[in-house]
């Protein structure tokens, strides 16, 4: 055994140990550049457009590729109208299946029918979207829409929501499939976070002669506030950016109007039914201008989740 | 600093004089009450000249951030012979112990200020190369860590890392290392299984085999047998009575009794500080502070 | 009513509400599964995965198709991985509680809930625009960038779970770092981050957006990589917004094929790792 190598081998090792520290250091720079490209390739994409019909291009309401005049309002209407009935449905629904998850149900059944609503998650964007055009949309078009419109239609103000009629398609019915589709993210997050509760706090207020849901809604709940909201913006987030399913059920007209009833658009959803036909420079400028204004409204959206749910793991003592 | 592998005692320096009161043949430990089997020390009798000091520790000060561990520490270890760290929880013996290989180095805010003398050589300075060091000085730590990978490749990733050897030698080599940690007999049908499929005890003694097989000098134990159970412990005491002839070695321990048995020498702290250091037989018969006299009849602790 | 038969009929509201939320959710995944089958198993022929995609009324398959996804799927994992893993090992071992490394890991969880329609843009201005042409290379590297976060995410995970007691054992034996990461450390995680992986790959495989302008589409069997190449999310989304029924039952196939495979990735990833939940 040759004493002289041994140093020698040691010196190499140690020089790889600062390679391979370098290269994985290297690694993480590359995500952070990601972002950082993402931002640029979009802005500089969008420049064009934005130079060229100034700050009114986010109210402007024209949509019209013959003569080059784009207005952003519908899609931005679209996206976050469809995006707050997503949130308004998902929520409630999440909570439920949290409460469920975290307390009703037997230990044995936890792991599988906490597998199966995280597979709702796994089932990817479009085939929400045949499903939705194919059964949901016919199903709402004739049972649930004429229904709505029988019972609210003629309530004054209301009425309004569900003028119009019934196609099955529409805001309305994006709003339900993305809601479905957010439901797995919010309830899983807050199952974590429902998780993170000292059970000391929870047997004392059993203890006290406390129901089940006084005990979520007067201490779990608030406890896990921070948290809670955390996940709602976590699942608002995906809500704003799902493409493909909206496309397939929103009817894709640039139109703002009342009715939750009648076809609308949203921000994905224009990119993807018209990135591949744009013709004009202008055009595929102003679409980047929406990707642009997408990006900027997930990132702030998710920067804020992301914040949330720091914010409560320090508060649980991480 | 080159390795020497062998075996061999290392000669005393130039000029230096044991300090301690070793002039008496290594003692037995007289059998305190409440012992199991005791341990009778081989080979009495090392005439003072052999008995060298083979690392130094000069007032060593240790600091987690701003917090002062240990407050100046000096004391000497011998080689060939086993010195234990005592003291109640909290009292620095495992600081003290993860100082002599400098594994708190993994921790940024850990630092060590001082001299600790190994062979002559401060292992503090910065210029000290870690690996090297640490293929010189072994560890096995409280909870078996064993490496998830085959027992044979356990025992063999220490000495894969220092030397190119053929595979008959190193099959030598792990068979060697099993032996002498008291395990080759159970394993030597299964060396291709997992180091996961060891009981506790088993599993602790592969650590001890995969930290010998790289031939330290030094090797220090964190508790070693505080994870497992009685017979295990004995066996683990025994062959850390079988291993002495050839290593220095320091083990922290919470057990008092374990200390009295299996120690030549022990040293007691508390709150960071050394407060005895001298024979084990003086330790536990006839302690010169009274704190020390506390703590072995349970004042405290 | 008495208050505490008050709060009692109260409490059984809500929990009742509560498990009929659960249903809802499990219902309408049951719905969804029952559909595929329904209107996929027809489309099940000797054909489909040997023809190519057919123009409208004529009978086909969508070889040409499924071979494209899975094309790019493998490249999409092996462009991937290797950066997530590396960045999820500087972010669990290097970069503990560096300001660097919270920033990384903050960008990446943005870029893992981001809209990959977005990423699609991207790979458009920095890969198709100077190429001139769409192309597989560009389709892959959108679902690479998709891929990335997800590792990171798993491998940081999978890595922090490894206890530090057996990082000390390695460095005790003096072993330089970049072994003890490799040999001992990967080697104890490694269930985990195969995990990771499986779940990365069950991402990508249904991701339509990012390929709509990239590797848009391509009637026609095609194995060169520089062009246009047929995927199953871009033919389903274009075959299902048709009028012609041959093509609508080839969708409802494709979809079939599709989501069994992202359900059985998933399935198995979450038995082979033990988890009890982690969020996506």
């Amino acid at each position: 055994m040759a004493i002289g190598t041994i140093s020698g081998q040691l010196g190499r090792q140690r020089e790889f140990d600062a390679t391979f520290r370098a290269a994985t250091a290297a690694a993480a720079l590359l995500v952070l550049l990601l972002l950082g490209g993402v931002m640029v390739a979009l802005g500089v994409g969008a420049w064009p457009a934005f130079s060229h019909f100034g700050p009114g291009f986010l109210v402007n309401s024209a949509w019209n590729p013959v003569s080059d005049q784009f207005g952003a309002l519908p899609a931005i209407f679209g996206t976050l109208v469809t995006s707050l009935i997503a949130m308004l449905i998902a929520v409630p629904l999440a909570l439920g299946v949290a409460v469920f998850l975290t307390e009703l149900c037997p230990p044995v059944l936890r792991r599988p029918i906490g597998t199966m609503i995280e597979l709702l998650a796994a089932v990817p964007s479009i085939i929400y979207g045949i499903w939705g055009l194919f059964v949901l949309a016919p199903f709402l078009q004739l049972t649930v829409q004429p229904i709505l419109i029988d019972i609210f239609g003629g309530i004054p103000i209301i009425g309004l929501l569900f003028e119009g009629p019934p196609l099955g398609l529409g805001i309305l019915t994006a709003g339900f499939i993305l809601a479905m589709m957010v439901l797995p993210f919010i309830a899983s997050v807050m199952r974590d976070v429902f998780q993170t509760v000292p059970p000391m706090l929870r047997e004392s207020a059993y203890g006290l002669g406390a129901t089940t849901s006084e005990v979520v809604r007067d201490i779990v709940v608030p406890f896990t506030r921070t948290g809670i909201i955390g996940g709602v913006m976590l699942g608002l987030g995906r809500a704003l950016g799902e493409t493909m399913a909206v496309t397939f059920v929103i009817g894709n007209a640039h139109e703002i109007h009342a009715s939750l009833l009648a076809p609308g658009t949203t921000i994905s959803a224009t990119l993807a039914n018209e990135f591949t036909e744009a013709v004009s420079k202008l055009y595929v400028s102003s679409l980047f201008a929406l990707g642009f204004i997408l990006f900027v409204i997930t990132f702030l959206v998710l920067a804020a989740a992301k914040f949330m749910l720091f914010r409560l793991e320090r508060q649980a003592g991480g | 600093m080159t390795l020497d592998y062998s075996p061999a005692a290392t000669p005393l320096p130039q000029g230096v004089k044991p300090v301690m009161p070793i002039d008496k043949p290594t003692p037995q430990p007289k059998p305190l009450p409440d012992l199991t089997p005791q341990i009778v020390p081989a080979a009495p009798a090392a005439a003072a000249a052999k008995l060298a000091v083979k690392c130094e520790i000069k007032e060593l000060r240790f600091y987690y951030k701003q917090y002062e561990a240990l407050k100046g520490i000096d004391l000497k270890l011998h080689d060939k012979r086993v010195t234990a760290f005592i003291g109640p929880s909290g009292c620095g013996k495992s600081t003290l112990l993860r100082v002599l290989n400098r594994i708190y180095e993994l921790y940024p805010d850990q630092r060590a200020t001082g001299e600790v003398l190994v062979d002559g050589r401060n292992i503090l300075d910065p210029g000290q190369d870690l690996n090297l060091l640490r293929a010189k000085i072994g560890m096995v730590f409280q909870k078996p860590t064993p490496f998830p990978m085959s027992i044979y490749d356990n025992v063999a990733f220490g000495i894969r890392l220092y030397e190119s050897l053929r595979s008959r030698e190193l099959d030598e080599r792990v068979e060697e290392a099993l032996t002498r940690a008291a395990l080759w007999n159970e394993v030597k049908d299964k060396l291709r299984q997992s180091g996961l499929s060891l009981s506790g005890g088993q599993q602790q003694r592969l650590c001890i085999a995969r930290a010998i097989a790289v031939k330290p000098e030094i090797l220090l134990l964190d508790e070693p047998a505080s994870a497992l159970d009685p017979i295990s412990t004995q066996r683990i005491e025994e062959l850390i009575a079988e291993l002495k002839s050839d290593y220095c070695i320091v083990i922290v321990t919470h057990n008092m009794q374990q200390a009295a048995r299996s120690s030549d020498y022990t040293a007691f702290m508390y709150l960071g500080a050394l407060v005895e250091f001298d024979s084990t037989e003086t330790i536990f018969t006839n302690p010169s502070q009274k704190q020390t006299e506390d703590y072995i009849t349970g004042r405290f602790g | 009513m008495s208050r505490y038969a008050r709060r009692r009929v109260a409490n059984r509201i809500y929990l009742a509400l509560s498990f009929a939320a659960t249903a809802v959710g499990l219902i309408f995944l049951v719905l969804v599964l029952y559909a595929l089958l329904r209107n996929g198993v027809p489309a099940l022929s000797g054909t489909l995965f040997t023809a190519a995609t057919p123009p409208p009324g004529s009978a086909g398959g969508l070889a040409n198709a499924i071979y494209g996804s899975v094309v790019m799927t493998v490249v999409a994992t092996l462009v991937g991985t290797p950066v997530g893993i590396l960045t999820g090992t500087f972010l669990a071992e290097f970069g503990r509680g560096s300001p660097f490394a919270a920033v990384v890991r903050f960008v990446n969880d943005i870029l893992l809930s981001a809209p990959s329609i977005i990423i699609g843009l991207f790979v458009y201005q920095i890969v198709v625009v100077p190429m001139g042409h769409f192309s597989a290379w560009a389709g892959s590297i959108a679902l690479a960038l998709i891929v990335i976060p997800v590792v990171v995410r798993t491998t940081e995970n999978m890595l922090a779970l490894v206890p530090n007691s057996l990082r000390e054992a390695a460095s005790a034996l003096g072993t330089p770092q970049w072994r003890v990461i490799m040999q001992v450390i990967y080697r104890a995680a490694i269930q985990g981050m195969l995990t990771g992986v499986m779940l990365a790959v069950a991402r990508i495989a249904g991701e339509t957006a990012p390929l709509l302008f990239t590797a848009l589409n391509n009637q026609f069997w095609t194995a060169n990589m520089n062009a246009p190449m047929a995927n199953l999310p871009v033919v389903i989304f274009q075959f299902a917004l048709s009028p012609y029924n041959d093509w609508q039952v080839l969708a409802w196939g494709g979809a079939m094929l599709i989501t069994v495979t992202i359900l059985a990735l998933n399935i198995l990833a979450r038995l082979l790792a033990g988890w009890s939940n982690q969020t996506p």
